[in-house]
């Protein structure tokens, strides 16, 4: 299996957080209880925890990285367009979230959520490469549908959940 | 226990009741077909459907999509050789070869008739033993409350993980994270950073869709490819006829099922996946004619299927009666018990038995149901496999959104929902787990408090938690389970290194 370098980087991040939150639980007021333990002291005990158990995980990936590294040096630029393409279709996603959360409000709930159903599924077909396959013809005809299929979408799921479970939603 | 019988009757035959349990039971059999939307998942989503509903209603409607989940993950494993839910992996060995030999409906039937009966044996189970564990439960204080959260904690980040550590790290997180808000004893804000939205703390709605609905569906964006269709012919099949008499006919493999699930579902952490792969090597053992399995033989989909529904009930007895759940869909159904307004553990056997046990009837509603949409809707569920993947990213998405918006209307929340999301596919990429994480944060604050409080009440003593029988056990037992699973670790390292070396 090939190792991901994502894996060392991610433990490092989690012994980084780790010292980060034990630093910012002992800013926190000092109040004396009885029995002994503050409310900084639970924080401070799971961060310090988090932290010993995050550094040998950083150890062994890394070593298990660079092992598999030294193993497969060329054979990773072969298969390097694939994770460059999920790396994208990821990328694209959590923006589009991010934005839709942003417009949540502000567009009201039809409006974001038809505008983010195309868009989502628009910036899918384009990074994937599954759109640039098709015919000029058939492109017209896919976007339509992945217009229709937004504004259904939102419409119906807005009228079913304020009419039928009185849940509020963002006009 | 007779009367919280009745009561409970009262409670689930209501026409709204059962429409609930239908309907969820329904969704529940959707997203179990479709491969990579898992039981935890379903009912994350379904959450805000619950949110007005009385009790027993909206549990009723969770159980029934816990159910149906459950059941239907046999549906692509049988015509696809993929199985929906990771514990149909077992399905696919001898449900698919019996697809290709043209036998699919066959199969199906089967399949439908074990998972009823290992439901509803596994309900038996529920009802008998979660009761007397509850009442146990009653003499607990705040050290037995605080070593059995350690236990929790230990046990599902034994097995959740793809090592000891990494199950641990994604506990403490949860631990941590439960730390965010008004301090429960002093008063006091932490890490707050000012964000009124966070005083209460983390809500576990937004950190549940996260950690399940969004983790996946970032998983899903990032695996995208429209070269891989599962449009790629599944087996057709017109009805599943209900097998009975078939069924029945494999009673030792039906028996070994409703055993293998019954015993691995009450232990926390042991998962589906575990329980069908030891009920179908218990059943190959048992069966006289072991040389069929893996060929399209009848008694390897009874043995799986049942063990798959008897497992959820026994997952159920050590949240319904201790409130610590044994894996992240029982863990995700807790945080809507609480969202419910329902505390699971010994004393909601004491306060409100009407509900607990129409929770038991509840759950044995939904199997009936199961029984009986499945064999009539199967047409309409092998059309669910043929969704377009990118479709279905967008509408989880819109109602991961409505779940976590509808809770109290705020934006902030849909902050979380997202960075959970990250956080949940990060850690699932990386072998760490989600379901620690989740237990963590329920588990978080009955740690925290009872630690404190019963440091306050032993006057700073820290003997009690050691020396107090059950805490001690509690302790030993997660103690021994720590061992073991390091123990386990090192040798699966030490064999993965050997062909390596050689």
């Amino acid at each position: 299996m090939a190792k991901d370098i994502g894996k060392p980087i991610f433990d490092l991040f989690l012994v980084v957080a780790s010292a980060i939150g034990f630093y910012m639980a002992t800013t926190l007021p000092a109040v004396s209880m009885a029995g002994g333990l503050s409310p900084a002291s639970f924080p401070k005990l799971i961060s310090g925890l988090i932290f010993v158990c995050a550094v040998p995980c950083l150890i062994r990936d890394s070593y298990e990285w660079l092992a598999a590294r030294r193993v497969r040096e060329g054979v990773t630029a072969l298969n390097a367009t694939a994770p460059k393409k999920g790396i994208l279709q990821w990328l694209t996603i959590v923006a589009l979230i991010i934005v839709y959360i942003n417009s949540f409000e502000r567009l009201g709930y039809i409006a974001s959520t038809a505008i983010f159903c195309f868009l989502n599924v628009v910036c899918l077909v384009i990074t994937s490469g599954e759109f640039q396959k098709l015919s000029n013809s058939r492109k017209l005809r896919n976007l339509a549908a992945y217009t229709v299929f937004a504004f259904t979408l939102s419409l119906v799921i807005y009228y079913v959940f304020t009419e039928l479970f009185n849940i509020p939603l963002p006009d | 226990m007779l009367t919280g019988y009745i009561d409970g009757l009262g409670l689930v035959f209501q026409l709204g009741t059962l429409l609930a349990i239908a309907g969820g039971t329904f969704l529940g059999i959707i997203m179990g077909v479709l491969p990579g939307l898992t039981s935890a998942m379903a009912i994350a989503l379904l959450l805000p459907v619950t949110f007005g509903m009385p009790p027993v209603m909206g549990i009723g409607m969770l159980l029934g999509t816990l159910c149906g989940a459950g059941a239907s993950g046999s549906i692509p494993a049988i015509l696809l050789n993929i199985p929906g839910t990771p514990s149909s992996v077992a399905t696919t060995f001898d449900g698919f070869p019996m697809a290709q030999k043209g036998e699919a409906g066959r199969a199906l039937g089967l399949a439908i008739v074990a998972s009823f009966f290992g439901g509803v044996a596994s309900m038996v189970v529920l009802s008998l033993l979660a009761p007397p564990i509850a009442e146990f439960a009653l003499r607990f204080g705040a050290a037995e409350y605080f070593s059995l959260s350690i236990f929790g904690l230990v046990i599902i980040a034994s097995v959740a993980g793809k090592s000891l550590l990494k199950g641990l790290i994604a506990g403490l997180i949860g631990f941590f994270c439960s730390t965010i808000g008004t301090d429960p004893i002093a008063g006091v804000d932490r890490f707050t950073f000012g964000q009124l939205s966070l005083l209460t703390g983390i809500n576990l709605l937004p950190a549940l869709i996260g950690l399940f609905a969004v983790s996946q569906v970032l998983k899903d964006a990032f695996e995208y490819d429209p070269s891989n269709k599962l449009q790629n012919s599944p087996h057709k099949v017109d009805i599943a006829r209900p097998r009975f008499i078939e069924t029945l006919r494999n009673w030792r493999a039906l028996l070994v099922g409703i055993v293998s699930g019954s015993v691995v579902g009450p232990v926390p952490g042991a998962g589906g996946s575990i329980a069908s792969l030891v009920a179908y090597d218990q059943a190959r053992r048992f069966s006289k004619t072991p040389e069929k399995f893996g060929k399209g033989h009848g008694a390897g989909i009874v043995s799986v299927e049942s063990a798959n529904n008897a497992l959820l009930g026994g997952a159920l007895i050590p949240t319904l009666a201790l409130g610590i759940p044994g894996e992240a869909a029982t863990a995700v159904l807790l945080g809507g018990l609480m969202i419910q307004g329902v505390t699971p553990g010994p004393m909601l056997f004491e306060s409100q038995s009407g509900i607990i046990y129409g929770i038991f009837l509840a759950y044995l509603v939904a199997n009936f149901f199961m029984l009986i949409i499945m064999c009539l809707g199967i047409k309409l569920f092998v059309r669910v496999l043929l969704v377009p993947r990118k479709q279905l990213i967008s509408a989880i998405i819109v109602f991961c959104f409505i779940g976590v918006y509808g809770v109290d209307g705020d934006v902030f929340n849909l902050y979380i929902m997202l960075a959970f999301g990250l956080l949940g596919y990060f850690l699932n990429r990386y072998g760490f787990g989600t379901a620690p994480v989740i237990l963590g944060l329920i588990l978080g604050p009955i740690a925290e408090s009872n630690l404190r409080r019963g440091l306050q009440t032993f006057g700073g003593d820290w003997t009690p938690f050691f020396t107090r029988p059950i805490s001690v056990t509690f302790l030993v037992i997660a103690c021994g389970l720590l061992a073991l699973t390091l123990w386990q670790n090192y040798r699966t390292r030490q064999q993965d290194a050997a062909p390596d070396a050689a």
